[in-house]
């Protein structure tokens, strides 16, 4: 995009002061989105992204601006408004930048822009008629088909000079469930780090089917139960559990400022001795993954929980200079827009020994969480909240009637204790997550897990 | 920017009319962590926005690379989009309404012009003001946030009109600790007008809530006598206010459906949408797609008076567009349930044994905006015999959000505005199902 030169001299401009940090990221994105209702193709719209991010630091304090100007004029006015935040004596030497460096861990095949849109309506097509076949109570589906080219240029003043091309793929199943008087709805949106050829990977009908299947049984199912209860968590998107409620504290973005339940906690026992839990980048393909991270580090495996002890943080460069450890590879950024901090990229509880018909027959009575919604945190209390969006009640050790509405609440720091068993059939599953430096995609995932007792908040009262 | 040699090479092409949307933002956020800068952040940034009709369906693209020798790709890439649209819904160019109300002051030169170190001293006084209220305050952030947005809207059948909008936000956010306990609360103002802002209120109002959460504890299961207090009853309207969109209703999306004229709720009770509220970055003379805006009552003492349309929902349901077309489908501007007139101390003073909400978490999850069931995580007191007796956490309140609208028995006169400008004053409800020990 810029030229080197150009690059170099908005980080020399930027360092004509008391700064000791400086960081140009380039952002060019192309994202087409398809969207169908009500059996038709509703919207079909390719969206054009550009826009150029300065950021300027001394210590931990820093200044971030960005333009969508290709004027580069404009660009370094940006720097130097920047910069005045930090008059003085320069500190730093000029800098040169080395070679730029790719990565080429994630191999695309079909890239998304040399497929024909007829292609992809006919992938949303295809997902309308499987989730409407499904059942003749499903009333409404909707689908959005989403994909992505985003190419970055990331340069600072700590000798980086990346480019990265990140190609994502994913297709949203929304199925809605009606017998006239109630309506319940199902989601699945399986996603990754591919081009087109993510849909020879899986199979679209069954993905759909999966969706309507959670809108019909919802439909049919009577309302949760509230109490203190052992609730199963199954694999998959189950791993919203550990995201929320102990990932967001384990980012350095809450951690250096000693507003994580976690901070400090390093080589302490945090979680029962079974839980294992890791963040890593590098997972081939994986909706989360990148070659570098968006302040331009080479991603990395981070077990984050080792037999139960915190091993390590998910640390972006600022942070890491307030906690004086090193960045993990964890700066993350929806665009340029947003100033990156630490956040997470595929994260997981990791595979323990029991099966998945071992933890349901040795638990008498619970909730089973099939399906889990979204849900949030406070890092600084570590108090967590989600919804379950299919579940079913858990009686003699057999999975039993399905139950809506239910929310599962509790803090991090006690449901890790609380973890007692962990299942061996661990499986990723694809989100969005939201936090200070914007939406970006992350997989979580786990294997089947219980949590000894925890709080179901549900309409029918206590049992 | 001149936008007449894209028409013009749309018509070459074959399209029936054109739209440009373009909006450019300026943003400038500051944010004081225990008595550092945190944030100091600056914006330019513009997003253009073409419609076209080809064949009688509607194209459409974004960009933000704004440079007019792209015009031919643009026309093409309309073509291209409109192409595999299968909608047989109508599609809309609008010619432009009679008229178009006047608004004043919803862009202020003075928050423009004065100068970022006057901004700065604010958030740093702030900072200071939590700190200084009380001594378990732990962590301390302010905030302010400014941004402007201008919007031109040009078609090709003649319709040109420009909006030019300033707004701020000043806040803090604060951990209070005490032995091993810790609870956060945040609080908020907003303006175009830097005077409008009260330091002293928004600390301590920050730390008193915060502070007074400490020693938080779960309470029995059961049913309760609720205080939703304004800015967790304004959240859970925002997680419901798609009810009143017509495009849910048509879709069948919405539990309002067929309701028009029926008590949806307590008499008490009385919904607006205000697109002329004083010093709001969402009000405004027009939607965006040129339809002029109106004051309406969507829900008039406890009657659903009708929903929210934009020009194509109002097609089909044989109507007008009540000014709610918005990013392409509908969205309320300044949101609102009416304030009644009971004062916040006096609802809580007549309720015998109840609880106060102050909190409601995960409404983007535990809410369910098609049968309006909600079940989410609440924090706030238990009262008894009209006194708060106890801070309570770790809560989940259930409930019907029509059942609750149903149920409410008195409104607060406090009301306030979120972020997202949906407000809501406090209101009192007969009971919801809480589940906690």
């Amino acid at each position: 995009m810029l030229e080197k030169q150009l690059i170099e001299r908005l980080i020399n401009t930027a360092l004509e002061s008391t700064a000791d940090f400086a960081e140009v990221f380039i952002e060019d994105k192309m994202q087409s989105a398809i969207m169908m209702q009500s059996n038709t193709v509703e919207q079909a719209i390719n969206n054009k992204t550009y826009g150029i991010g300065i950021r300027v630091a001394k210590g931990y304090q820093s200044v971030y601006g960005y333009t969508n100007s290709k004027n580069f004029d404009d660009v370094l006015k940006l720097t130097k408004d920047l910069a005045k935040s930090f008059e003085g004596k320069r500190v730093r030497e000029t800098i040169e930048l080395g070679e730029l460096q790719t990565g080429k861990a994630h191999q695309i095949k079909r890239m998304p822009d040399s497929v024909d849109m007829k292609e992809k309506v006919a992938i949303v097509k295809r997902a309308n008629v499987a989730a409407r076949a499904y059942n003749d109570e499903i009333k409404q589906v909707s689908i959005s088909y989403m994909d992505y080219v985003q190419n970055v240029w990331i340069a600072s003043s700590e000798a980086i000079y990346v480019q990265d091309e990140r190609v994502r793929t994913r297709l949203g199943i929304h199925a809605v469930a009606s017998d006239g008087k109630d309506m319940q709805s199902g989601f699945n949106g399986p996603g990754a780090h591919y081009g087109f050829e993510f849909y020879e990977t899986f199979s679209v009908e069954e993905a759909a089917k999966e969706a309507a299947k959670t809108a019909i049984t919802m439909l049919h199912a009577d309302e949760c139960p509230s109490g203190v209860m052992p609730v199963v968590i199954d694999n998959g998107f189950g791993g919203v559990i550990f995201h929320e409620a102990c990932g967001h504290s384990l980012e350095a973005t809450s951690v250096a400022k000693n507003a994580s339940v976690f901070s400090g906690k390093k080589g302490e026992q945090i979680a029962n001795p079974i839980v294992n839990a890791i963040d890593d980048g590098t997972i081939e393909n994986a909706w989360g993954s990148a070659n570098f991270d968006d302040e331009g580090r080479s991603q990395q495996r981070r077990v984050l929980i080792k037999d139960g002890v915190l091993n390590s943080y998910m640390i972006d460069h600022i942070n890491g200079k307030r906690m004086k450890e090193t960045s993990t590879g964890s700066g993350r950024r929806q665009s340029y827009r947003f100033a990156p901090t630490s956040r997470m990229s595929n994260t997981y509880i990791d595979n323990g020994d029991s099966t998945f018909d071992d933890i349901i027959s040795s638990t008498e009575y619970g909730l089973y969480a099939r399906k889990m919604g979204g849900g949030s945190v406070n890092p600084s209390t570590g108090d967590f909240n989600f919804a379950v969006m299919e579940g079913y009640m858990i009686r003699d050790g057999k999975i039993a009637e399905p139950v809506k509405g239910a929310t599962l609440i509790g803090s991090g720091k006690d449901a890790l204790k609380r973890i007692d068993m962990v299942g061996n059939n661990l499986l990723r599953a694809q989100g969005m997550c939201g936090s200070l430096s914007g939406s970006i995609p992350t997989d979580v995932g786990q294997p089947t897990v219980r949590v000894s007792s925890m709080t179901v908040g549900g309409r029918k009262g206590a049992n | 920017m001149n936008f007449d040699l894209l028409f013009k090479k749309a018509e070459e092409k074959g399209l029936e009319s054109v739209q440009i949307y373009l909006e450019e933002t300026k943003q400038l956020d500051l944010e004081v962590f225990k008595g550092d800068l945190e944030k100091h952040q600056m914006a330019d940034a513009r997003e253009l926005t073409i419609q076209g009709i080809y064949k009688g369906k509607m194209g459409k693209m974004k960009t933000e690379v704004i440079n007019l020798d792209d015009v031919d790709q643009w026309v093409d890439e309309l073509i291209k989009s409109a192409s595999l649209i299968e909608s047989q819904d109508e599609v809309f160019i609008y010619e432009g309404s009679a008229s178009y109300k006047e608004l004043k002051g919803l862009m202020q030169q003075e928050l423009e012009d004065l100068d970022i170190t006057k901004k700065m001293e604010l958030v740093y006084d702030l900072e200071k003001k939590l700190k200084a209220r009380d001594e378990r305050v732990d962590i301390s952030e302010a905030f302010y946030s400014q941004s402007r947005k201008r919007v031109l809207l040009q078609n090709s059948k003649g319709l040109k009109l420009e909006k030019d909008v300033n707004n701020a936000a000043l806040g803090a956010h604060v951990v209070a600790r005490e032995n091993d306990d810790s609870r956060s609360a945040f609080d908020f103002a907003q303006s175009n007008v830097i005077s409008d802002f009260d330091l002293d209120e928004i600390a301590n109002n920050t730390v008193d809530k915060a502070v007074s959460q400490l020693g938080s504890k779960s309470i029995k299961s059961g049913s309760y006598e609720i205080v939703l207090q304004n800015s967790a009853s304004a959240s859970l309207l925002a997680a419901y206010m798609s009810m009143f969109s017509a495009e849910s209703v048509q879709k069948g999306m919405s539990k309002l459906i067929d309701k028009v004229g029926d008590k949806i709720a307590s008499d008490l009770v009385t919904i607006v949408d205000d697109p002329f509220r004083p010093k709001s970055p969402k009000s405004g003379s027009f939607d965006d797609e040129g339809v002029s805006t109106m004051y309406k009552e969507m829900v008039s003492d406890g009657k659903l008076t009708g929903y929210m349309h934009n020009l194509k929902t109002a097609k089909k349901a044989n109507t007008e567009s009540t000014g709610n077309g918005f990013r392409g489908g509908i969205a309320p501007t300044n949101f609102y349930i009416k304030e009644g007139t009971l004062a916040y101390d006096d609802a809580v003073k007549n309720m015998n044994k109840g609880l106060i909400i102050t909190d409601l978490q995960g409404t983007h999850s535990g809410t369910n905006p098609i049968s309006g069931d909600f079940s989410l995580q609440a924090s706030g007191y238990l009262v008894e015999e009209g006194k708060i007796v106890q801070p309570v956490a770790l809560i989940t309140v259930a409930g019907n959000y029509l059942s609750l609208l149903q149920d409410v028995t008195d409104i607060c006169d406090d009301l306030k505005f979120g972020l997202s400008f949906i407000g809501s004053p406090s209101l009192k409800i007969k009971s919801l199902v809480v589940s906690g020990e």
